[in-house]
C-alpha cells in the first residue's frame, strides 16, 4: 500500500509560504498514492528553477538536471529503460524557453513523458525578470516599460506539433490537478500539463484570486477531448475565463513502439553477447 | 621499402571518385598489399574539387606520400592543380575529350567507353580498369572485386561492369608505366577501416547500447557506421535535434543503466560542453568523440587539424576530472574507444576521444585482429551490495573519490541526483563542508585515473633526439623518424594516446633523456608542447605546426627538422 506519509521527504522545503508549486506537489503525492506507486518506483526528472526543486521535497528517484534539459535527458533515460515512468518537473522559463526546441521535438518524438510545466508566468528563481508566458505589458525590474513580446502558449503549440495529450491545471485545485497527472500518467504517449500558479513573490498580477475568478472546469462541463479545432480554440481562451480540463487526447504510436528493437523489452534487460559480436568483428 | 606507389583520382564533386578509390582499395587488400587512402573534399555535394589518393605497399603504410606516380584526371583542373606534384617519369591519364593534353599523359576516353558499356555512369569502372592495367594487375583480379563489389546488384550491374572494366582495362593495355610491378596472389594483410569505423567499431564492443548526435563533419561518420550495425545489436541511435539534446540523451541513458555516447566535431562540443559539466558533476560516465576539424566556428568544415587538445581538456566551468585520449590508427581508435567506456564507467566520469577529420576519414589497412571482450565490466551495485538500502547516499564520500553507483527504481534505494553541489544524499547544499567534501572527492579520483594512463608510444626512445606528437600525426612522424635515421640521423618519436589526466611520470621518464625535442602538431600554438612545459617543465626546442587543414605528409616533417637541426 502506498500513503502520502511514505513520499514525506525530510529535506527542508526552501519555496516562498504560499507558492503555488505546493499545491502541486500536493496534488503529485496524491496521483502517486492514487496509483499506488511506492517512491522507489517513481522516478522524476526536472530542469533548474523553483518548479525544477520539486523532487528534492518528495522521497523518489531523481534527476535535477540543468536549465532547460529534462526533457531529452528524460528522453535518454526513457530509451534505455522504457518500463521507467517518468515525471518530468519544469517551469515556464525552463520548458518554453532555455528548453524550448528540446520541448518541440520531445512532442514529435512522442516520448512517453508527463510533463507538468509549473507556469507562473515569471522568473521566481532570478527574482522577478519576464518569463516566455508573461502578459504582454507587464511591468518587472527588468521589463521597466513593460513586456514588448507575446506570451507563448505552450498548450497550442503542443497541439500544432500534434501532441497526443495537453492539458491546462491551475495549482490552486489539487484534486483537479491530481486527476490531471493520473491522466496524463495514463496517456501512452507525451503528455502536457500547463499548470497555471500564481508567484506570491514575484507576480502581482496573476494571483490565487485573479486566477480563481477566472477557471472553469472542462470535467464538469462534459467536455469531449477528442476534436481538434475544440481543443485549439479552448487552448488559446487565456482571458476572462481559463478553461482547466484535459484539452484533447489522442492515442498514437509512442517514440517506445516506433523503435522496433524495444518491443523485445527495455535495452537495459539485453545481454550482451560476445560471441556474436565477435563474428561480427571478424566479418570485417 | 620495396613498392612504394601513389595513384591520385582528382575530379568534381559528385564524379564518384570515391568509387574508384575504394575499388582500386579493394583489389590492392585482395592482392595481399598495403595501403593507405586520404579523401579530400570540400564542403559542397557537387563540383569543386576532389581526390582520393591512395598509397599502395608491400609494407605497412601509416600517413600519406607527397609525390603522385599516376594521377587519374577526370577533369582539367585536377591536372592543373596536381600536375606538379608528379614524380619524374609519373604518369597522367586524362579523359579524351579534355583539352590539354600533356606530352606524358596517356588519354582514355571514360566517358565514351562507358556509354559503350551502357551508360555513363559504368565511367568509375573504365578509369579503375585502365589504373589497373596499368599498374600491372590482372583483369581476373579485377573482376573478382566486381562481382564481390555489385554481387547483390543483379546481373545486369554486374555485367556491364565488367564490360566497362574491361574496356578501360584494353585501353592502355600496350601503354607503359615505369611503376608497374608483378601482383602476386597472396592472402589479404587485414581489413581496410576508416578511423571512424573502427571508433563504432569499438563503441559496440563496449556494448554501448545508446548512440545520440547531430550531423557534423567530419564526426558523422562514426553514426553512419553504428546506424548500419544497429539492427544486429541492442544499440540506438538517435539523430537528436541539437548537440545539448544529443549530451544530455546520453546522461540520461546512462544514468538509467546503458553504456551511451555521443560523438560532433568542435563547434557541436562547444554545445555539448554544458553537458560535459552536468555528467562532471552528477558523476555519470558518458563517452564523446570529438572528430576535430580547424576553427574556430565554421571554420574548415572537411579538413584536418588538432586544434582542440587544450579545449577539451578545459572545457566546462570549474574544475573537475575526465579523461582525454587521441588515437593514432584505426586499431589505437578501437581499443581507446573500449578503454574510454571502461573507464569512464570505473571513475564515473566523462571520457573523451579525440579523433580528427584526417583519422576519421582516411582508409588504412588494419592488420591485427579486433577482439570483443568475453563480458563488459558494470560496477553499478543493487541493493544486495548495499548493507541499508533506504540508507542509500549516490554520492558517498570513499577513499578513491568513488561512490557505490546505482540505479534508478531498481530496488529500495533511492537515486538522487542534483546539478546543484550536492550532499552525500545526493540534495541540494550550500554548506561549506558539503562543497569541500565533493570537491575533494571528485578530485580523489585523480591519482588512481593518472594510474590508469598509458606511456607515450616510442619509436627508438632514446634517440638524442625526438620527435614528439599526439593523436594521429603518428603514422606521418614515424615514416620521417625512419627517413632521417636511413640518412645518419639519430632521432626517434613519441606519440602521446593519453592525454588526460596528464601521465606527467610516465612522461618525463620517456623525455628526460633525450638531449632536446621537438613536437610535431596540428594546430599553430603547439598545444602538447605546452602541456608538457605546463605538466613536466620540459620545453621543446622546435615545434614542427601544421594548420592548413591538410594532413601531415612525412617529408615536410623531414625537411622542417632539417631546417632547424641545421
Amino acid at each position: 500500500m502506498s500513503s502520502i506519509k511514505a513520499f514525506e521527504s525530510s529535506y527542508e522545503n526552501q519555496w516562498c509560504p504560499g507558492c503555488g508549486n505546493f499545491g502541486i506537489l500536493a496534488a503529485m503525492k496524491d496521483a502517486f498514492v492514487s496509483q499506488e506507486i511506492q517512491p522507489e518506483d517513481a522516478l522524476i526528472i526536472s530542469g533548474i528553477g523553483q518548479a525544477a526543486k520539486t523532487p528534492h521535497f518528495l522521497k523518489c528517484n531523481m534527476f535535477h538536471s540543468l536549465h532547460g534539459r529534462a526533457l531529452p535527458l528524460a528522453t535518454g533515460a526513457k530509451m534505455a529503460n522504457h518500463a521507467l515512468k517518468i515525471l518530468v518537473n519544469t517551469g515556464d522559463g525552463d520548458c518554453y524557453g532555455e528548453g524550448g526546441n528540446h520541448f518541440m521535438h520531445a512532442i514529435r518524438r512522442n516520448v512517453d513523458l508527463t510533463v507538468l510545466v509549473h507556469n507562473n508566468r515569471v522568473y521566481g528563481l532570478t527574482k522577478g525578470q519576464a518569463s516566455p508566458t508573461s502578459d504582454f505589458g507587464m511591468i518587472t525590474p527588468i521589463q521597466h516599460h513593460g513586456v514588448i513580446s507575446e506570451p507563448f502558449n505552450g498548450p497550442a503549440v503542443a497541439l500544432s506539433l500534434g501532441a497526443g495529450f495537453v492539458a491546462r491545471g491551475f495549482s490552486g485545485n489539487t484534486t483537479h490537478l491530481s486527476r490531471l497527472i493520473r491522466e496524463g500518467m495514463k496517456h501512452k504517449g507525451f503528455s502536457l500539463i500547463d499548470i497555471l500558479q500564481p508567484c506570491v513573490s514575484f507576480n502581482k498580477v496573476n494571483t490565487y484570486d485573479w486566477y480563481q475568478r477566472r477557471v472553469y472546469d472542462l470535467f464538469e462541463e462534459n467536455y469531449a477531448p477528442d476534436n481538434f479545432e475544440n481543443a485549439m480554440t479552448l487552448a488559446r481562451q487565456r482571458g476572462d475565463k481559463i478553461p482547466i480540463g484535459i484539452i484533447y487526447e489522442k492515442e498514437k504510436p509512442t517514440f517506445m513502439e516506433r523503435i522496433e528493437k524495444f518491443a523485445q523489452g527495455p535495452l537495459i534487460l539485453r545481454k550482451y553477447d560476445s560471441g556474436k559480436l565477435q563474428a561480427f568483428l571478424e566479418q570485417g | 621499402m620495396g613498392m612504394d606507389i601513389t595513384v591520385k583520382i582528382g575530379g568534381e564533386a559528385g564524379q564518384g571518385l570515391q568509387t574508384v578509390g575504394n575499388l582500386l582499395a579493394l583489389v590492392c587488400r585482395e592482392a595481399g598489399l598495403y595501403m593507405m587512402a586520404i579523401n579530400d573534399f570540400e564542403s559542397r555535394i557537387r563540383g569543386g574539387h576532389s581526390f582520393f589518393q591512395i598509397r599502395v605497399s608491400d609494407q605497412p603504410v601509416g600517413a600519406p606520400h607527397h609525390k603522385v606516380h599516376l594521377l587519374l584526371a577526370l577533369n582539367q583542373e585536377t591536372y592543373d592543380l596536381h600536375g606538379k606534384e608528379m614524380v619524374p617519369g609519373g604518369l597522367v591519364v586524362m579523359d579524351g575529350d579534355k583539352k590539354t593534353v600533356e606530352k606524358s599523359s596517356c588519354v582514355v576516353p571514360f566517358g565514351d567507353l562507358a556509354k559503350k558499356a551502357g551508360s555513363k555512369i559504368f565511367a568509375n569502372t573504365v578509369a579503375t580498369g585502365a589504373c589497373l592495367s596499368l599498374l600491372g594487375a590482372s583483369f581476373d583480379l579485377f573482376k573478382t572485386i566486381l562481382l564481390k563489389r555489385f554481387g547483390q546488384k543483379g546481373a545486369d550491374i554486374i555485367e556491364k561492369n565488367i564490360h566497362a572494366g574491361e574496356l578501360g582495362y584494353q585501353a592502355v593495355k600496350d601503354v607503359s608505366f615505369k611503376w608497374a610491378f608483378e601482383w602476386k596472389p597472396d592472402t589479404p594483410r587485414g581489413s581496410l577501416m576508416t578511423g571512424s569505423k573502427a571508433i563504432a567499431l569499438g563503441a559496440l564492443a563496449s556494448d554501448c547500447r545508446i548512440a545520440a548526435f547531430y550531423p557534423m563533419s567530419p564526426a558523422t561518420g562514426i553514426m553512419t557506421q553504428l546506424a548500419s550495425f544497429a539492427d544486429h545489436f541492442p544499440l540506438v541511435v538517435e539523430q537528436a535535434e541539437d548537440e545539448i539534446a544529443a549530451v544530455n540523451m546520453i546522461i540520461g541513458a546512462s544514468f538509467a543503466g546503458v553504456r551511451a555516447m555521443a560523438s560532433t566535431s568542435g563547434g557541436g562540443f562547444c554545445l555539448m560542453t554544458e553537458g560535459l559539466g552536468l555528467a562532471a558533476m552528477t558523476e555519470t560516465p558518458i563517452v564523446i568523440v570529438n572528430a576535430q576539424r580547424p576553427g574556430p566556428s565554421t571554420g574548415l568544415p572537411t579538413r584536418t587539424g588538432q586544434g582542440d587538445l587544450h579545449f577539451v581538456i578545459h572545457a566546462s566551468q570549474d574544475e573537475f576530472p575526465r579523461f582525454v585520449f587521441a588515437p593514432g590508427t584505426p586499431e589505437e581508435a578501437f581499443d581507446v574507444t573500449v578503454r574510454a567506456f571502461h573507464l569512464s564507467e570505473k571513475y564515473q566520469v566523462p571520457a573523451i576521444i579525440l579523433s580528427d577529420k584526417y583519422l576519421a576519414d582516411s582508409i588504412f589497412t588494419v592488420g591485427k585482429k579486433l577482439l570483443a571482450p568475453e563480458s563488459i565490466q558494470r560496477f553499478i551495485v543493487t541493493d544486495d551490495d548495499i548493507k541499508d538500502p533506504e540508507q542509500y547516499k549516490r554520492f558517498a564520500v570513499t577513499s578513491t573519490g568513488v561512490s557505490p553507483r546505482a540505479l534508478p527504481c531498481a530496488g529500495k534505494s533511492l537515486v538522487v541526483i542534483s546539478s546543484d553541489e550536492h550532499r552525500e544524499d545526493g540534495h541540494i547544499s550550500e554548506e561549506i563542508e558539503d562543497r569541500l567534501n565533493m570537491v575533494h572527492k571528485r578530485n580523489a579520483k585523480v591519482p588512481h585515473m593518472i594510474r590508469e594512463m598509458n606511456p607515450p608510444e616510442k619509436y627508438y626512445g632514446e634517440a638524442e633526439t625526438l620527435l614528439v606528437s599526439w593523436g594521429s600525426t603518428r603514422g606521418a612522424v614515424k615514416e620521417a623518424v625512419d627517413k632521417l635515421r636511413e640518412e645518419g640521423i639519430d632521432v626517434g618519436s613519441l606519440n602521446f594516446v593519453d592525454l588526460w589526466p596528464f601521465p606527467s611520470d610516465k612522461a618525463e621518464v620517456a623525455l628526460k633523456k633525450a638531449k632536446r625535442f621537438f613536437v610535431v602538431e596540428q594546430n599553430a600554438t603547439a598545444q602538447l608542447g605546452l602541456l608538457l612545459k605546463e605538466q613536466i617543465g620540459l620545453c621543446f626546442s622546435k615545434a614542427i605546426l601544421k594548420y592548413d587543414g591538410r594532413p601531415f605528409f612525412p617529408n615536410e616533417i623531414v625537411e622542417s627538422f632539417k631546417h632547424y637541426a641545421r
